[in-house]
């Protein structure tokens, strides 16, 4: 039974946005990959979602900095298990501009581990749905595991 | 009279507005900023790259013997501003249109620019120089190819010896003229 489940429900994972500390580049590309019907990345049977507990696959914009860390800790960890992390843009991953700000908690792997790294800043739509369909592989991986 | 359906009719004839990625190969402005590439041939170690560089993904190190540069570009955290392409003496560096960049997330210190660019030898001395690649010297040393290969201090020298007559005139009119009065 779970394992039909599994087979059929990595067809319609739910993302979540997390915004952690982002200059709202990534943000606004990442809602333009959303909403405009030009990139529509609910082709791809994703949907976004409102609320973090509905949430599979988390979308982290942002170098993590210390004013919202702990509410996005404390976000992240409300996402159920298996989640796929992706990381949107390059802050995420170094910092991108932000390195070595004081107001930047690098690195952020040391919170947040991510498994799908879209680098840009910001990455154009289509390199986010690139990054939304390596997300799925890896889900459809967890799951199976699982 | 139902003004929409004309509407309707002529989006039904234009087709989908969607782009058709990841399913089609997506359209890419000729001049999108993507992934930066480095030409190691044309490459003269001159630094500027990395000191203009806004988010310090380029690092240049040198190897132990002392021989080479490890020219070292970060994908992960470049920002894509080209930079680096636009200051490149030599455009050594350019700008690709490839935005293909997403990877798994073990993966993320392999997405780098890597090359090794051995440093030059002054052609008097053997010193260590700053590398002089062909199309440099094509470019700026054509005139004195020989001098181009040195280094500072042997370039120095060999000025002074061109401009400075081999030995000293000796007599002069003016001197002999003080002798005789
Ligand atoms: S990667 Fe660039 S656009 Fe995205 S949040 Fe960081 S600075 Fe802003
Ligand atoms: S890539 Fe260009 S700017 Fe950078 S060190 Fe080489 S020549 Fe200089
Ligand atoms: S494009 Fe900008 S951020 Fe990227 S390596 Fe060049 S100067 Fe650095």
């Amino acid at each position: 039974m779970l394992k039909t489940l599994a087979r059929f429900a990595p067809r319609s994972p739910w993302i979540y946005r997390l915004n952690a500390g982002s200059c709202n580049g990534c943000d606004v590309e990442m809602a333009t990959t959303a909403l405009i019907p030009r990139y529509d990345v609910e082709r791809l049977g994703c949907k976004y979602c409102g609320s973090p507990r509905h949430a599979d696959i988390v979308l982290i914009s942002g170098p993590l900095t210390l004013r919202v860390r702990d509410k996005v800790l404390r976000v992240f960890d409300e996402i159920p298990n298996p989640k796929v992390t992706v990381g949107v843009g390059v802050c995420p991953v170094s910092g991108g501009v932000f390195r070595d700000s004081y107001t930047v908690d690098q690195p952020q792997e040391s919170y947040i581990a991510l498994d799908v790294i879209v680098p840009g800043c910001p990455p154009r739509p289509q390199a986010i749905i690139e990054g939304v369909a390596k997300a799925l592989e890896v889900w459809k991986e967890r799951l199976e595991v699982a | 009279m139902l003004p929409f359906l004309k509407i309707m009719v002529k989006n039904l004839l234009a087709g989908p507005s969607t782009d058709p990625f990841p399913f089609a190969p997506a359209h890419t402005p000729k001049r999108f900023r993507g992934r930066a590439c480095h030409d190691k041939e044309k490459c003269i170690l001159c630094g500027i790259c990395r000191h203009v560089c806004a988010a310090g993904a380029i690092q240049l190190r040198v190897t132990e013997d002392g021989m080479a540069v490890h020219w070292v570009l970060w994908h992960n955290s470049c920002v894509f501003c080209g930079l680096c392409a636009h200051h490149c003496p030599t455009k050594a560096l350019t700008m690709s249109d490839d935005w293909h960049m997403t990877h798994r997330g073990e993966e993320r210190f392999d997405q780098r620019e890597v090359s090794f660019v051995p440093y030059g030898q002054c052609s008097q001395c053997g010193a260590r120089i700053h590398p002089r690649p062909e199309s440099v010297v094509q470019q700026l040393g054509s005139r004195y190819p020989e001098r181009f290969m040195m280094c500072p201090v042997c370039k120095r020298q060999e000025l002074a010896r061109r401009v400075t007559p081999a030995k000293p005139s000796i007599t002069t009119g003016e001197s002999d003229e003080r002798d005789s009065a």
